[in-house]
């Protein structure tokens, strides 16, 4: 196998589950992946392998890729999903679609069945990873989860060195609730509106892009005692003119900061 | 609400099933019935949690179509799905008079407990008196272990270690399982324990075996152990229920009327039976 760059697509919600009609996001994906016909696994975990999510996967990609998926679930039952050995399975993947839901629930199943292991071991090996909010959050570090009470701070699988938060601009409490925990001891990272994806190249942000003209991506961090947010520059995925503005690829993380930097009570 | 003072051992209840209950059975309400009875409250609150099967509409469903109609107030916490309520899991779990644990991956259960920390608040649940029932990989989960199909096929697991023993359910209506669990008896890598078919229920008081119930006639449960290498094996003959603890059917009526003719009934001198 050629060795690879590790990616990460990391989204803030959309993609083919939250987005009726956007394909954007995850044409996006698809075109990091070097194969006329990729194969795309999905794991549903998240939602507790809800059927209707699994259809609208295979409604997706079953089109244009190898399509499969992997249920925790229904391991028993032989209703289609992948068995036997899913290390063998997931290694031998393109791309690797982690699905919505809970994200608590997901990282738990997956230590009872081993996929922590394998989804380091292929992110290393260059299968892109990605998905939306549990999707997203289960590869950072920590990761800010709401789920009966308070919002807290979440382990990942610690792949990329930095906090996460999705949904940023969906719920309105988010951010504050996001600040508080980094003002708390939360390391900083990155926050992404619905439909904003954080493209990682290993652990470094290379790119943020968007399915929507005014999707907007952070860098959160602790400066001394305040809270510092930075906007990040979003490429926007859509028809030029749609957009709000167009900027050159390639300059996303670490151009200086659009939106003056507002510190925020910590 | 947080936590409650434990109660005596001889206070704390689990029910197990080998199958059986509103998701297996779903026109026979005899077991789910007797679990309602366990509860000292006229009216209990009883939590779902459909976690092993990935919080399934199918069983949150059925879990409401058994008991909506009952004298009980039910409700169920899903795992999975995001934002359904702002109380903790702590508050929801010590409201409750009964927890009653569904079926599906013992596995993913234990796991996902773990990660939420409700096998620690369970554990507190039942010192504090509420009682614990479930079936399949929610009657295993309460045991030192179990035999689950989780990843395919049927493999030995730890479970909370509750009770003491081992559990192997489906006896009848998944036999695959049997023959593994039997092996790890004998060999000492299972402590001894019960085999249950679907429809069969084991009821601990403290840690202690009081009563084999069955749903269903010919059903049955047996106790196996190990001794010196080989298997003894004790067939425990259920009791059937026949519905003969006060019915909590309310047939879609109003609660006060069942109320009214549950009075009545008693000034008659009928007493218990079935509406």
């Amino acid at each position: 196998m050629p060795s690879r760059a590790p990616q990460i697509v990391a989204l803030g919600g959309g993609g083919f589950s939250m987005e009726r009609d956007g394909t954007l996001l995850d044409d996006y994906v698809l075109s990091l992946v070097d194969a006329a016909r990729p194969r795309v696994c999905f794991l549903p975990t998240a939602s507790g392998d809800a059927d209707h999510y699994v259809v609208r996967f295979y409604r997706r990609f079953s089109p244009g890729c190898e399509a499969s998926h992997v249920s925790l679930f229904r391991r028993d039952q032989g209703t289609g999903g992948v068995e036997d050995d899913l290390a063998t399975h997931l290694l031998a993947q393109d791309l690797i679609y982690v699905g919505g839901g809970n994200v608590l629930s997901m990282l738990g199943a997956w230590r009872a069945h081993g996929l922590d292991a394998i989804l380091r071991k292929a992110w290393r090996r260059g299968i892109v990873l990605c998905g939306p909010s549990a999707g997203s959050l289960c590869w950072f570090e920590q990761a800010l989860s709401a789920f009966h009470g308070a919002p807290r701070p979440v382990r990942g699988l610690g792949l990329l060195p930095y906090s996460n938060c999705v949904h940023y601009d969906a719920e309105p409490a988010r951010r504050a609730e996001y600040h508080r925990a980094v003002a708390d001891g939360m390391r900083g990272g990155f926050a992404a509106d619905d439909g904003v994806a954080l493209h990682f190249r290993g652990t470094h942000l290379d790119h943020v892009v968007s399915s929507r003209p005014d999707g907007s991506a952070y860098e959160v961090q602790l400066d001394g005692r305040r809270v510092l947010e930075r906007r990040l520059d979003v490429s926007y995925l859509g028809t030029p003119g749609a957009g709000r503005r167009e900027p050159a690829p390639g300059c996303a993380a670490h151009t200086p900061a659009r939106a003056a930097q507002e510190p925020v009570a910590a | 609400m947080s936590a409650r003072p434990a109660v005596p051992v001889d206070e704390r209840l689990i029910f197990a099933m080998g199958g059986g209950g509103f998701t297996m059975e779903p026109n026979n309400p005899l077991l789910d019935d007797f679990v309602l009875s366990l509860a000292r409250a006229k009216e209990p609150r009883i939590l779902f949690l459909p976690t092993a099967s990935g919080d399934t509409t199918a069983q949150i469903n059925a879990f409401k179509a058994r008991f909506a109609h009952r004298t009980c107030a039910p409700e169920h916490v899903s795992l999975f799905r995001l934002r359904e309520t702002t109380r903790s899991l702590q508050e929801i779990v010590f409201e409750q008079d009964i927890v009653y644990v569904g079926g599906g991956s013992m596995r993913n259960l234990l796991a996902i407990w773990q990660a939420h920390g409700l096998d620690k608040l369970l554990l507190e649940a039942w010192e504090a008196g509420i009682v614990l029932a479930g079936l399949s990989a929610g009657a295993m989960c309460w045991f030192q272990a179990g035999v689950t199909r989780s990843s395919g096929p049927p493999e030995t697991l730890a479970g909370l270690g509750l009770l003491e023993g081992s559990l192997t359910v489906h006896a009848d209506g998944e036999p695959e399982r049997l023959p593994v669990w039997l092996a790890n008896v004998r060999s000492g890598a299972l402590p001894g324990g019960w085999a249950l078919d679907d429809g069969v229920g084991l009821l601990f008081r403290g840690k202690r075996l009081e009563r084999v119930v069955s749903s269903r006639p010919g059903a049955s449960a047996q106790r196996v152990d190990a001794i010196e290498g080989e298997l003894v094996r004790n067939r425990l003959e259920p009791e059937l229920l026949l519905g003969d603890q006060p019915s909590r059917a309310l047939g879609g009526l109003d609660e006060a009327v069942e109320e009214l003719r549950r009075v009545h009934r008693l000034r008659r001198g009928m007493g218990r039976g079935r509406g």
